[in-house]
């Protein structure tokens, strides 16, 4: 799509490397660059603010992708989003036929108040995690059976089963280590109302801390002086001394703040102007490698509002799917940034398969496809879109247009995002607008919401193949990593072509800067680190 | 009667414009407005699309055309019902007057301090999206202005000497109310109407604008600008014509009311 | 009925529209699909994070009971805390407040600032070109959806030209008038235009009233007519206006606020709305129609003043 702007090191990409070869994999600068500017404050503006800074109990990306910045976790995805490599901890292995994880902890590690990370911290915040009481991560760390730990530095995770992804788990935002003491201070009765005042001013081992914010308007993070991760050059991270938040939900105002320059960077740059930016002297337009897929998902009950669904017929999914030009759609909707999808899952997440597009434009096909089905002379579909979304807006229209061609009415709902998730997870849509993005380096995540049935119907869709909750199950334990993408590639077979989507395309995440703002970095899984992030003057 | 001024007819222009739009557009540029032109994706003014084209390649000025139609519907709705609503409402509590006319002090005042466009958001956001919710949304609020000035007509008439006079006569209730209140008081009520539809489009199209008046594909200037609102620097064209539109319209139905007023020699 | 009895009575009014409003936003609020646990959770989260979560709220309780808990604190003058964000609403309502208030003070003060003059120009030359003049400009002015004039004013001067920051708030008293100013002259734009028509009309009743006539008769210069009739008569229009209008001057400010990125409460509801977060839509609502019975409330007590006819 457009990789050139990460340098991705070969060796980051199979972890288990020094902090100086990390960083370098962040985009810092080559030599021939002028040396980063220590100190100083970044303005970035957000089109949303934060809910609840807590790695647990959070489920929104507004959180998750900034409290890499707050937290880290003991393992870290690679830029590319594939792979793991250090964090928290430095060396890891698998024993006892993959149940047993033994990992060897950083040394030296303190807070952002300099009280020193300890063992205790890391044994609580994992068991934290691991809560099924606490929020609606903890299926991720499921596997783990118990957490040992012994002083000064080694963690030894007991498991119940051999688990493919639990590696990946401790990349991921949930299981970040937090302050214990700190944590068992604040009152409350359970980790939920504790969590919800921790949430409001969270601390960490990260590069920042929270220092003040006003909710709905603007956080500050503030330089965590005691932070373990040093530059190639072995200059202290992070650069900066401050990044500001402020929150501009409209994309036009957010952009003409940057474009004033009275902001440094902004993030989700409308498509429509990513070209009027990229010929601005004065601004870098950044398009970071993304995990995040667009797709159309239909409901597949045989009924829908009491009358049949014809949804429910594989022949019309598929005949849709043929009859709307994806690259019409990309053109129009992402002004040609997009790429069409070959699977239901992004091309950068691991044992993706398949090239080229699922379903070519073939409206002749189509039509020969609603005429096997018994619709020849035509259907209704009504489908459900996020008011005032212009990326939906323009999907639909399009595909309504193209829709008309083959006899298809296919009337356009907006709703507002609370009315629409609620009937998204009562199943009461006959179509709607969906994207997705992954939290975790690995498939099992995106496999398990889309294809496995028992998680959430398949996107609450209620499709269902039998075969591919087989393979499911099977793919959890196996730790033949050729057997697993085997599982995979069946999986996404059955799914891309029986499946309750129409996949539309897959974007880079759009971001813009100033010319002399400089080191941003926002990996696939959609989190923004700013920790090598400067101001030049 | 005094003749009628310049402003009333320059109004009327603009309303009999609109209504031409309204009715027949493809007479006026036959230009499909929902059809798109894959090789003129939001095109620059010219010849062919004399408004440019948007995003779609669709004809900007037939969409604004076509537009009108509804936001003229828009106007006509958002009036009708809470003006048949407010008179009979206002007819009642004037009349009768007493402890209805209590409780109507008590509605009033809860819609008056009540912010109006943040009561019809809440009631879209309950009823959905949608130029018919955002009619019954406007209707809940909108009653209370005409029941006003009903009420008011009526209490000044209740007391008059024709309505005396007819009571004498053995009139029935319903008789003296529609055949001899009514014509007298609906006057103000149709001039401040016209104002009232001006006001009522500029709402429509805020409503089209956040996404909760009418829905695509259908073309009402306010969603027309909320559309272009992302190719507002680099294709202004886009929201440029409907936003001259709104203005115009608006424009047209002040200064009939306006006129309207001057003629029939209403106090406002 | 003397003036005291006059103006207690107006204030016992107030309570039952505050009662009713009460009751009918909390109806209002639960009558809107979906829910805030939906909307915090998202999409992905599971059944049983929801169930956790609607129990914690307490909105697996009955309407009824939580009509109730909820007039009881209320009552006792505690609002509850944000759903969303997990702070008291008081101190969210509290940071924005003020941010409002100066906006919609500004909008009135630019509003009456030119709509006055513009009124007494049109009044006298009634029906001469500089009349006609000034009610098609101002006509134009309450013709024009606030959203795109905003949109325009946003990138003319302040992303073009570089007149005015884009947006916010800023950090000072001085930073705050500036970067309010925009959004002001916005919301100002249809206030302006209803003050002044109105305003025009009550002068020209007032001038071609009787007793302007016989002051003159008396010899009374001219000027003076106009300052001691004229002048007061076309206050309490102004007034009582500038009331009756502060309800759709806050209506008018959450877009304002939205297009212009300024962190006042009409904002807040729009996205209290949206997110179904309940005790804000509510503690805000009342908040509101507090505000605008007081308006009310003042403009009736400044026309008692100025026009010893009410109250009588």
């Amino acid at each position: 799509m457009m990789d050139t702007k990460v340098p991705v090191s070969r060796r980051a990409l199979l972890g288990g490397v020094a902090a100086a070869a990390t960083v370098s994999a962040f985009g810092l600068p080559t030599p021939a660059e002028a040396a980063p500017v220590l100190g100083g404050k970044m303005i970035y503006a957000r089109y949303a603010d934060s809910q609840r800074l807590d790695p647990v109990f959070t489920e929104l990306n507004v959180d998750i992708w900034v409290m890499n910045n707050l937290f880290d976790t003991l393992l870290l995805p690679t830029p590319d989003g594939k792979g793991l490599k250090e964090g928290l901890a430095t060396k890891w292995e698998l024993s006892d036929g993959g149940k047993t994880v033994t990992l060897t902890v950083r040394e030296g590690v303190k807070f952002a108040d300099g009280t020193p990370m300890t063992m205790a911290d890391v044994k609580f915040s994992l068991e934290r995690a691991m809560n099924p009481k606490n929020g609606s991560w903890n299926s991720m760390v499921a596997s783990v059976a118990s957490v040992e730990v012994t002083e000064p530095a080694t963690v030894v995770l007991k498991l119940k089963h051999p688990d493919p992804t639990l590696l990946a788990a401790l990349a991921m935002f949930n299981t970040s280590v937090l302050p214990k003491a700190m944590y068992d201070k604040i009152p409350g009765k359970d980790d939920d109302e504790k969590g919800k005042i921790f949430g409001q001013k969270p601390m960490g081992t990260g590069a920042f801390y929270v220092s003040d914010w006003k909710i709905g308007e603007v956080m500050w993070l503030k330089k965590n002086p005691y932070y373990w991760k040093k530059d190639a050059a072995g200059v202290q991270l992070p650069y900066l001394d401050e990044v500001e938040m402020p929150v501009i939900p409209d994309d036009a105002t957010r952009l003409l703040k940057l474009k004033a320059g009275e902001v440094h960077g902004t993030e989700f740059i409308p498509y429509a102007r990513v070209k009027e930016l990229q010929g601005d002297a004065n601004l870098r337009m950044e398009l970071w490698p993304s995990t995040k897929v667009t797709y159309i998902q239909f409901n597949c009950r045989p009924e829908y509002k009491g009358k049949p669904n014809p949804l429910s017929n594989v022949k019309v999914r598929q005949a849709l799917n043929y009859a709307v030009n994806k690259d019409a759609i990309i053109a129009i909707t992402t002004h040609g940034l997009g790429k069409p999808l070959s699977s239901f899952m992004s091309s950068v997440t691991p044992l993706h398969t398949g090239s080229g597009p699922v379903y070519p434009y073939d409206p002749a096909k189509a039509k020969a496809l609603l005429a096997e089905a018994g619709f020849a002379k035509g259907l209704e579909i009504t489908c459900h879109a996020l008011s005032g979304n212009q990326d939906d807006q323009n999907n639909l229209t399009t595909i309504q247009q193209m829709l008309a061609q083959v006899g298809v009415k296919f009337t356009i709902e907006q709703m507002d995002n609370a009315s629409r998730v609620a009937a998204y997870r009562k199943g009461d849509f006959q179509s709607r607008t969906a994207y997705w993005t992954d939290d975790i380096a690995d498939p099992s995540e995106i496999t398990s919401y889309f294809v496995y049935s028992p998680t959430v119907d398949c996107l609450h869709t209620g499709w269902k193949s039998e075969e591919a909750d087989k393979l499911f199950v099977a793919s959890q334990e196996e730790v033949d990593p050729a057997k697993r993408a085997a599982e995979y590639a069946k999986m996404q077979d059955i799914f891309n072509h029986t499946g309750p989507t129409m996949p539309l395309y897959e974007t880079p995440y759009p971001v813009a800067f100033r010319k002399n703002a400089k080191g941003f970095v926002q990996i696939p899984l959609g989190n923004n680190y700013f920790e090598a992030a400067y101001v030049e003057k | 009667m005094r003749r009628i001024s310049v402003p009333l007819w320059l109004g009327l222009g603009i309303l009999a414009l609109l209504l031409l739009c309204a009715a027949a557009p493809q007479l006026l540029w036959p230009t499909d407005p929902l059809a798109f032109d894959f090789a003129a994706l939001t095109a620059a003014p010219s010849w062919a699309h004399p408004f440019g084209t948007d995003q779609f390649g669709r004809d900007m000025l037939a969409r604004t055309i076509a537009a009108s139609s509804v936001d003229l519907q828009i106007a006509l709705f958002s009036v009708v019902f809470p003006l048949m609503i407010g008179t009979l409402i206002g007819l009642a509590v004037g009349w009768y007057g007493g402890w209805l006319d209590a409780v109507f002090g008590r509605l009033v005042d809860l819609v008056v301090t009540f912010p109006f466009l943040v009561l019809v958001i809440a009631i879209v956001a309950v009823l959905g999206p949608g130029l018919v919710n955002m009619y019954i949304a406007v209707a809940c609020v909108g009653w209370v202005a005409y029941a006003r000035l009903i009420r008011g007509e009526v209490m000044v008439q209740r007391n008059s000497d024709y309505v005396a006079a007819a009571r004498v006569l053995g009139y029935s209730t319903a008789r003296i109310v529609f055949r001899h209140i009514l014509p007298n008081a609906l006057r103000p009520v149709l001039v401040y109407s016209v104002t009232d539809m001006a006001l009522c489009i500029l709402l429509g199209s805020s409503l089209g604008y956040l996404g909760l008046g009418a829905q695509p594909p259908t073309a009402e200037w306010g969603v027309l600008i909320a559309d272009g609102k992302n190719f507002f620097t680099t294709a202004p064209w886009i929201t440029l014509f409907p936003g001259v539109a709104i203005v115009l319209a608006g424009l047209g139905f002040s200064l009939a009311g306006d006129g309207l007023a001057d003629l029939l020699e209403v106090k406002r | 009925m003397n003036r005291s009895t006059w103006l207690l009575l107006r204030l016992l009014q107030v309570i039952p529209t505050f009662l009713l409003i009460g009751v009918a936003v909390f109806v209002l609020a639960r009558l809107l699909p979906g829910d805030i646990v939906s909307s915090m959770l998202g999409e992905r989260a599971s059944d049983a994070a929801i169930n956790r979560m609607t129990h914690q709220l307490g909105l697996d309780r009955s309407i009824g009971a939580q009509m109730l808990s909820f007039l009881e604190s209320v009552a006792r003058g505690r609002l509850g805390d944000s759903l969303a964000f997990h702070v008291p609403v008081l101190k969210l309502i509290g940071d924005r407040l003020p941010v409002t208030l100066l906006l919609s003070g500004m909008a009135t003060l630019i509003a009456v600032a030119v709509a006055v003059p513009m009124a007494f120009v049109a009044a006298l030359t009634a029906n001469r070109w500089p009349d006609l003049l000034i009610r098609s400009v101002f006509q134009v002015g309450l013709s024009s959806p606030v959203f795109y004039v905003g949109l325009v004013l946003l990138t003319v001067f302040a992303g073009w030209l570089r007149w005015f920051p884009v947006g916010g708030y800023g950090d000072t008293a001085g930073e705050h008038l500036y970067h309010l100013f925009l959004p002001a002259l916005t919301l100002a734009l249809s206030f302006a235009a209803v003050v002044m028509r109105s305003l025009r009309a009550s002068i020209l009743q007032v001038l071609t009233a009787e007793y302007v006539d016989f002051a003159r008769a008396k010899g009374l210069r001219g000027r003076v007519v106009l300052f001691r009739h004229v002048l007061r008569n076309a206050l309490i229009a102004t007034v009582t206006l500038v009331g009756l209008q502060i309800g759709s001057l806050l209506g008018g400010a959450v877009i304002t606020e939205s297009v212009f990125a300024v962190p006042g409460v009409g904002r807040l509801m729009v996205d209290s709305i949206f997110a179904r977060d309940y005790p804000v839509i509510q503690a805000l609502t009342l908040v509101l129609a507090v505000l605008v019975s007081l308006a009310l409330l003042v403009s009736d007590v400044v026309q008692m003043w100025l026009d010893p006819r009410v109250g009588r």
